[in-house]
């Protein structure tokens, strides 16, 4: 089978997942004894209104009848619309998916040039200084809750120091770049808006260095443990025999034959930074998709949380592949098929 | 190697004195002030997740409502600082027929919506029908009075007729017309954005048509609203230029950009970060007596609740002093259920925590050993505090609590069909009218609050029908009076407090009144000093 055809096969599997995860989210949702419509109208609306608004949003149907409308719909693209805004949930999630784009992204990014080095020189330098503070640096990566940090580096960096601003994409007094693509350092450039650009770097610091230091930890972690079980190989003691530059030994005999489990954990970071941070967006007021989805999940926002989850399930479906098809670029063994 | 080093420390030292040098030479000796804040723009830090629509006839999210009210005037209004009266707006006088069933409304002349259309009556009519067409979530403020599409009448081009379906106290009806579904929207921008019958309400999610002192400019959501002032507003143009309500939905990172002095107003601080700022420099505090207060419901269908004298113990077992204490400044004591601020308050509060006297009743009642009982609460603060603090005095007189913290969307499904045992909720009123309290929590014909927690009482349900359509104000408040008393010893509610909305804000901002509801603020007389200083906030 050639990768074409493994890659066809691939998105024909990952419809059949999707199917099951709209099951079972459909399931858990209607399950909780809960009416989002009341809840979102609040307490003081009258009955008659909330029962309209019910059968205005199909809620009084059948659940079979329900799910097989709300299918019918999402395979022709609609997504239905959100009790909650009042718009399209597509619109919604196209809305607030570039907002976390950018800052997965960017947290991917400091991560990887941050917890990939880190790993490598820690296992190189096992038993050192370096690796107790590389150990640290990752143990309070894990643990350190997220909200704290943010608040913490608000308070040390927007508030003490003055070097970088506060919650928010852009500064307020700015007109934003006109929107292209929603992600706002692109948009910036697209535009020739140097003063926005600069503007929405400086606010995208701290919330990646917040999410990226969590994505180094984890990454930094397998790397030392990937790089220090390839070291015990033969061929490295042989790369080294030979009389090879360290860092030709390093880079090319060592971290090229450990990359296939750094890859698999960059993958699963992306793809659980690309569902949304809330608490960092929340923190930072970043109007992502973190945000959106826990207010359709805590007021049951059927077709939102529905929306959202087959969303984030095709992220991670392609986040997946993307990394099955690196894993054959590293590895000339693997084939598909 | 010594050597070396030794040089490479005297170069380090070398450079470090050099670079001193130019920066204390090169800093320049006498900095000239600049204005600290840009006087034209007011900046409000809050949570604006919660809008939905900025379409008057379906605003009814605080943050939605807060905004509508800056872009439309309506038939009347309830002005800052003393808003216990409606007020003329659109409308500059109007009579009362028929015992209280026909209303004239004689429509001010020389108002302009912001496209330069004038308002007339044709526009009043039609923002009302559109209401009712459209029968959205705030439409039931309208349609309780009987009102239908045939029942409003323009007369001439300044004079509307509206013929309710039923006596009402005139109160009732003009505090009605105060909340944001009686805004005033100009025809012309809803007949130019119609899709498909909606008469433009999807596109007056995100766009203005109306009067008010502000247009909107732009609603990114989870992200700004920005108001940009009506140069041509009839009152007057409004003194700032520009309004940015921040999306900020953490009371911490409002309390950073306030001492920063990067948003001019904390809508959201919590009652510690109030005292922390209260006195701080460059920050003041305003409060107001909310329209809203927090309250037990005690669900009579349940056994024990079902006995008045286990009600009345449980009023007498709780510490009210101690949720005071612990909400600070952000509560005032109240026991009856019509807020201070609103028309037949009644201040009295008999009920203090005494545990002899609610065991007592208890064993009287024939619980001598207390009994089970399962309390639902909203998780978040201050209600999961509360909360324990009501499971630890009900215990103290031998009511062993079970707390179920639960999500808003569980919890009014449970509540709405009458499904708890022991509730802890809140409630603001719709509008500043005493019947907007009485009718939930009295009348169980109106499947409200009384009906929810099973208190099917005729003598409180008959008064609150009596006193909403006596004419005569002093004969109605006497009614009210009588009426709160009654629900405060036999209603199946434990009022805990009223709250009290605390802003905190920058000295520099000047006029500024905090609601006490959630669609009466007013920003168009607030302005900003300008104010000089060095370096930041």
């Amino acid at each position: 089978m050639d990768l074409r055809a493994y890659v066809l096969r691939r998105l024909a599997l990952t419809t059949l997942v999707l199917f099951g995860v709209l099951v079972v989210t459909f399931l858990l949702s209607h399950v909780i004894p809960a009416d989002p419509i009341g809840a979102i109208l609040g307490p003081q609306a009258p009955p008659e209104l909330v029962e309209k608004l019910r059968r205005e949003w199909g809620l009084d149907k059948p659940l079979h009848e329900q799910f097989i409308d709300y299918v019918c719909r999402a395979v022709r693209g609609d997504l239905g619309r959100s009790i909650r805004t009042n718009r399209p949930v597509l619109q919604d999630l196209l809305e607030f998916f570039p907002a976390t784009l950018e800052l997965a992204t960017a947290s991917l990014m400091l991560g990887v040039l941050v917890g990939v080095p880190l790993g490598t020189i820690s296992a190189l330098r096992r038993g050192s200084w370096i690796d107790h503070a590389a150990r640290v640096f990752v143990t309070l990566g894990v643990s350190t809750p997220v909200f704290w940090l943010g608040l913490i580096m608000l308070m040390i960096f927007y508030y003490r120091l003055g070097w970088l601003p506060g919650p928010g994409r852009l500064d307020p007094y700015m007109t934003p770049p006109p929107r292209v693509t929603g992600l706002i350092l692109l948009d910036s450039l697209l535009a020739g808006r140097l003063d926005a650009f600069y503007s929405a770097l400086r606010h995208l610091a701290m919330p990646a260095a917040v999410l990226g230091w969590y994505a180094a930890a984890g990454i930094a972690r397998i790397t030392r443990s990937s790089v220090l079980e390839v070291m015990r190989r033969e061929h490295v003691r042989t790369a080294r025999a030979k009389g090879l530059l360290e860092r030709i030994v390093v880079l090319r005999h060592i971290l090229r034959n450990a990359l296939m489990p750094i890859v698999t954990v960059i993958g699963t970071t992306y793809g659980g930074l690309l569902e949304g941070a809330v608490l960092t967006e929340t923190i930072f007021a970043w109007p992502g998709l973190g945000r959106y989805s826990t207010g359709a999940f805590l007021y049951l926002d059927f077709m939102a949380v529905m929306g959202t989850t087959l969303f984030i399930a095709v992220i991670y479906s392609l986040v997946n592949l993307a990394v099955d098809l690196i894993y054959a670029y590293l590895d000339p063994r693997v084939r598909y098929g | 190697m010594a050597g070396r080093g030794k040089d490479a420390a005297i170069v380090a030292l070398a450079v470090l004195l050099a670079a001193s040098w130019a920066y204390f030479l090169t800093r320049p000796t006498a900095q000239a002030p600049e204005l600290l804040t840009d006087p034209d723009v007011l900046i409000i830090g809050m949570d604006i997740s919660d809008a939905v629509s900025l379409d008057p006839a379906r605003a009814y999210e605080l943050t939605s409502c807060l905004v509508v009210n800056q872009l439309y005037d309506k038939l009347v209004d309830f002005e800052p600082p003393d808003y216990s009266e409606p007020v003329p707006e659109v409308a500059e006088s109007w009579e009362v027929l028929d015992d209280g069933v026909t209303w004239i409304f004689h429509i001010r002349k020389g108002i302009m919506f912001t496209d330069g259309t004038p308002l007339t009556a044709e526009a009043v009519a039609f923002s009302l029908k559109r209401v009712l067409k459209l029968q959205q979530a705030p439409s039931w403020v309208l349609t309780q009075f009987g009102i239908t599409e045939d029942s409003i009448e323009v007369v001439d081009n300044y004079t509307v007729k509206i013929r309710l379906g039923r006596k009402v106290a005139p109160r009732i009806f003009l505090s009605c017309l105060a909340f944001t579904v009686g805004a005033i929207v100009n025809p012309n921008e809803v007949k130019a954005h119609e899709k498909e019958g909606d008469l433009a309400s999807e596109w007056m999610t995100d766009h203005s048509a109306g009067s008010g002192p502000f247009i909107l400019e732009k609603w990114e959501r989870e992200s700004e609203i920005v108001l940009v002032a009506n140069e041509n507003y009839w009152k007057g143009k409004p003194r700032l230029k520009k309004i940015i309500i921040r999306h900020v939905p953490e009371p911490t990172d409002q309390l950073l950009l306030l001492e920063k002095g990067d948003i001019d107003i904390a809508w959201s601080l919590t009652p510690d970060q109030i005292e922390e700022v209260r006195d701080k420099v460059g920050i003041k505090v305003v409060s107001v007596p909310a329209y809203e207060k927090v309250y037990l419901g005690m669900n009579v269908g349940f056994k024990p609740f079902s006995d008045e004298r286990v009600r009345e113990a449980i009023r007498w077992a709780i510490d009210y002093d101690a949720i005071l204490r612990l909400l600070k400044g952000g509560a005032m004591k109240l026991q009856t259920f019509i807020e201070k601020g609103i028309p037949g308050y009644n201040p009295d509060a008999p009920y203090y925590r005494d545990v002899e006297k609610a065991r007592k009743l208890l064993a009287e009642a024939g619980y001598p050993e207390g009994f089970e009982v399962e309390l639902m609460a909203p998780p978040t603060f201050p209600y999961r505090d509360i909360a324990a603090i009501v499971k630890q005095n009900l215990e103290e007189v031998g009511i062993r609590v079970r707390i179920r913290l639960v999500t808003a969307a569980e919890m009014y499904e449970k509540y709405r069909k009458q499904g708890h045992q022991l509730i802890l909720a809140r409630w603001g009123a719709d509008y500043p009218d005493p019947d907007a309290l009485a009718k939930p929590f009295a009348d169980y014909r109106v499947k409200q609050l009384a009906w929810r927690n099973m208190w099917y009482d005729d003598y409180a349900a008959d008064l609150v029908e009596k006193a909403a359509v006596e004419m005569d104000w002093s004969k109605r408040l006497k009614m009210y009076h009588e009426l709160t008393e009654y629900v405060l010893h036999k209603g199946p509610y434990v009022i805990l407090y009223q709250v009290v909305r605390q802003v905190a804000l920058r000295t520099w901002v000047e006029n500024f009144y905090p609601d006490p509801s959630f669609f009466l603020l007013d920003l168009s007389r607030v302005y900003k000093e300008r104010v000089y200083g060095y370096g930041g906030a």
